[in-house]
């Protein structure tokens, strides 16, 4: 019997002119794992408030169809009423958290439904034995790692012992290895005993272990089928603004059939089918990034080390040269010390030892708007910034702090938006934008003051495949331009294939820094890191090319048998 | 950073019944509005500090000196020159304003000794238990205790805010009076956005942890009186009734 089921559901949102969901009907049966893809906008999250009762209850909006959790209507059913049947984790991880110590936070929602005492504590340390959390039982939440946060949000959630877990982007925010960690504990949870499984994620790749993937688009269902079935549906999803499995689409253009579940079977499958790596194509892939780095030093951090107040080393020892016209990736688990890294090259935190050089002079007793202006910084969420009611008003707002003329003002601003994509937007309210605009409004506003060098936090956190396309198209442009990019990512796609050097940091050290291709190929080392390279660097490293896209790794193939099967494919810059 | 006061030890104070803390917290509140005069509220400072030491609470101290020692002086400094006395000391100072002011001074400054003693020692969760067993209901316990809990959240977000928007650009001390409210406006937004969709967020999370499901709530925690918490309540019974004394006896 189904434990969810959807009957011809529709709801629009109160304001809104159209329906977020349009006449949905699925029925998900007991145990199943499903994964919901989308595009944003698509209902995705829409679908998965339902699932609980947070729409209608705690949502306004017009809610038409049936939804039933385990034969119970979810009208007559608030989310707290459901709590024991339906488990909730998000993708915030700091707003779901509310306790002073860890093994208090998994108590609070046995408490809530008056679960005896002898029986709370029991869920509490199995829980916190599940997601590996037992030794921290009594530290406060705000000290975990995001990673950390995460499982415990899980743990906190399975205590309630729910027949259902909605998970809705609950890895967005996560490093590689805080994401292996939560679906291995969400894995184990599913060895003890069945628990039925919705779970949003924007990566197609990571939801290949699913038993079903339900593709929404315009408040639809759109595709709805096993991984498996949807392994050679590449074309389809692209058309859906998504992208297919990584390895189908290496499979489809190297012509080789079967389904891949891991790295290793694709690269035994290719090479049983004739392909080897194409002579000098190693070398050829070396050569044509050479050559790129020859600016001179803008930017040179040196022995710097930065302390917090309450004592904690957030850096230690860093030194680092940015060159004109470089395009840099810093990785590194949550927590590693990125963030506070970036803060001191525009000057917003200060060191507490060690110096930072622009152009080979000190900035030490210097203004910090000395650096401010030369390195631009996009924060990772732009509602932290956006505030005016106009696009343009938000754009000219660093232009006009530094005191520049209404007409230099208003050039800046259309040369900004048109650089994002925004032309014409200028007269339009920033927070009617979706997330991805938002982010272009926050890339826009650091353009207009013309800095030499943007960083950028988190640039595609939240993005769809499209957005996040355009979103590094932008940058890429950007960097072209003669702008030296930096960017802090946990995406390990967007770093291999647009970043031409890689900064590995660990613990506020940097443990390596070179070339994107050295670093990748060194997929141990990587792993070490709690990082892992996306699949097709995987694959190209286990074929021994240093390949950093799909795309290069096809093109350093031949097959001996016959002739290559050469696609287009666009030359990495 | 942690922007929470409770400091996880287990000191003889860490254990007291929350209710018996609440208890102490308010006689010293009792006692300091008692007097103006220097000497018995620097009586009633010196065992807070005591107290607190027993708790080994005093390091909080350092996270909020700035403020004390603010206070102590806009206290002193503004009471010597606006009280009133009769035996002039210098200008319009006098020995009685003086003392006006340090016992102001000490008043004020041993009330948030006090205050901060008990969060540093007795968890937001045990608050909100010792309230529901003073038969508070339990929605509004728990929402004084996110209100608590809330604080270093928007705290967190305006940091976040004020350093996006310094990065900028923006100056907040520039220009005159006016200037410098509209300074702020960049801030004010984007921190009240912020703090509504947590807060929206919030609402979601609790009430799928079932929140409010149940009339009848289970605690993992244990409360529960003890000798200690006797002995705890006789001595500060005792200090309060010499206070009394003090004040009141002729």
């Amino acid at each position: 019997m189904a434990v969810i089921r959807l009957d011809e559901v529709s709801f629009r949102y109160r304001g809104a002119t159209e329906s977020a969901l349009s006449g949905i009907t699925c029925h998900i049966g007991r145990g199943e794992l499903v994964g919901l893809l989308g595009r944003s906008g698509s209902g995705r999250s829409t679908l998965a408030s339902t699932l609980n009762g947070t729409i209608p209850h705690l949502v306004r909006g017009d809610l038409r169809g049936q939804v039933h959790i385990g034969g119970e209507d979810i009208r007559a059913m608030r989310p707290r009423d459901l709590a024991d049947r339906v488990g909730f984790v998000f993708q915030d991880f700091e707003a779901q958290l509310f306790s002073t110590n860890v093994a208090l936070e998994v108590a609070f929602g046995p408490e809530n439904l008056g679960v005896p005492r002898g029986e709370i504590s029991r869920r509490v340390d199995r829980y916190l034995r599940l997601v590996r959390l037992e030794g921290l039982r009594h530290k406060a939440p705000a000290g975990l790692s995001g990673g950390q946060k995460q499982r415990l949000a899980l743990a906190s959630v399975l205590a309630l012992e729910p027949q259902v877990l909605v998970l809705d982007e609950p890895t967005s925010d996560l490093d590689p290895a805080g994401r292996q960690d939560l679906l291995t504990a969400i894995r184990h949870r599913r060895q003890e005993s069945p628990i039925t499984l919705v779970m949003i994620d924007p990566e197609i790749d990571e939801l290949g272990w699913m038993d079903r993937l339900i593709v929404l688009d315009g408040g639809r269902v759109a595709l709805d089928g096993t991984p498996a079935a949807l392994w050679t549906a590449t074309d389809a999803l692209e058309g859906l603004g998504l992208r297919g499995f990584t390895l189908a689409r290496l499979a489809t253009a190297l012509g080789v059939g079967g389904r891949w579940e891991s790295a290793d079977e694709a690269a035994a499958a290719i090479r049983a089918a004739g392909w080897h790596v194409r002579e000098g194509a190693a070398d050829g892939l070396h050569r044509a990034v050479a050559g790129h780095e020859t600016g001179e030093i803008l930017l040179e951090v040196e022995d710097l080390t930065h302390r917090y107040p309450d004592g904690t080393e957030a850096l230690s020892g860093v030194a680092l040269a940015i060159r004109r016209g470089e395009f840099v990736a810093i990785l590194g688990q949550n927590g590693s010390g990125k963030t506070t890294l970036v803060k001191h090259l525009n000057g917003i935190l200060r060191p507490t030892g060690g110096q930072i050089r622009l152009s080979g002079q000190s900035l030490r007793g210097q203004p910090p708007t000395r650096l401010s202006r030369l390195v631009g910084l996009v924060f990772q969420n732009p509602d932290h910034q956006i505030f005016a009611e106009r696009i343009r008003d938000e754009v000219a707002f660093g232009p006009r702090l530094q005191g520049l003329a209404e007409g230099e003002i208003a050039q800046r601003v259309e040369e900004a938006l048109d650089a994002v994509g925004l032309e014409g937007a200028g007269d339009l309210d920033p927070f009617l934008l979706t997330k991805g605009g938002r982010q272009r409004v926050a890339v826009a506003s650091t353009l207009a003051t013309k800095p030499e060098v943007i960083i950028l936090d988190e640039p595609t956190t939240g993005l769809d495949p499209r957005e996040l396309d355009g979103m590094m198209a932008l940058i890429q442009r950007l960097n072209r331009a003669g702008h030296t990019i930096v960017i802090i990512t946990h995406a390990m796609g967007v770093a291999a294939a647009y970043a031409r050097r890689v900064v590995l940091m660990r613990n506020g050290r940097i443990v390596r820094d070179g070339t994107t291709r050295e670093i990748f190929s060194d997929e141990a080392e990587l792993r070490a890191l709690g990082l892992t390279p996306p699949p097709a660097v995987q694959v190209a490293n286990r074929l021994g090319i240093p390949a950093l896209t799909p795309d290069e790794l096809i093109a350093s193939l031949v097959r001996t048998s016959q002739p290559p099967n050469l696609r287009a494919s666009e030359p990495r810059s | 950073m942690n922007l929470f006061l409770y400091l996880d030890k287990d000191t003889a104070i860490h254990r007291l019944d929350p209710r018996t803390k609440l208890a102490l917290l308010l006689g010293s509140f009792v006692a300091a509005v008692l007097f103006q005069r220097p000497g018995p509220l620097f009586a009633l400072l010196l065992i807070l500090l005591v107290y607190g030491a027993f708790g080994r609470s005093l390091e909080n101290l350092r996270r909020i000196w700035f403020l004390l020692l603010g206070i102590a002086i806009f206290s002193i400094a503004s009471w010597s020159v606006f009280a009133r006395g009769t035996t002039p000391l210098l200008w319009r100072v006098t020995q009685e304003s003086l003392a006006y002011g340090v016992g102001a001074a000490i008043k004020i400054d041993g009330m948030i000794i006090s205050g901060l003693i008990f969060l540093s020692t007795t968890r937001i969760e045990e608050v909100v238990l010792g309230l529901i067993r003073l038969r508070v209901p339990y929605q509004a316990a728990f929402a004084f205790s996110l209100g608590i809990r809330m604080v270093p959240t928007i705290i967190g977000t305006a940091m976040t805010v004020i350093e996006a928007q310094r990065s900028r650009g923006l100056d907040l001390e520039s220009g005159g009076p006016l200037a410098r409210l509209r300074n702020h406006i960049p801030l004010l937004v984007p921190i009240f956005l912020q703090t509504l969709r947590g807060t929206d967020q919030l609402a979601k999370a609790l009430e799928s942890r079932g929140f409010g499901a149940r009339r009848e709530r289970t605690s993992y925690l244990e409360i529960g009186f003890h000798a200690a918490d006797a002995l705890a309540l006789i001595l500060g019974a005792l200090s309060l009734a010499v206070f009394l004394g003090v004040r009141f006896a002729r």
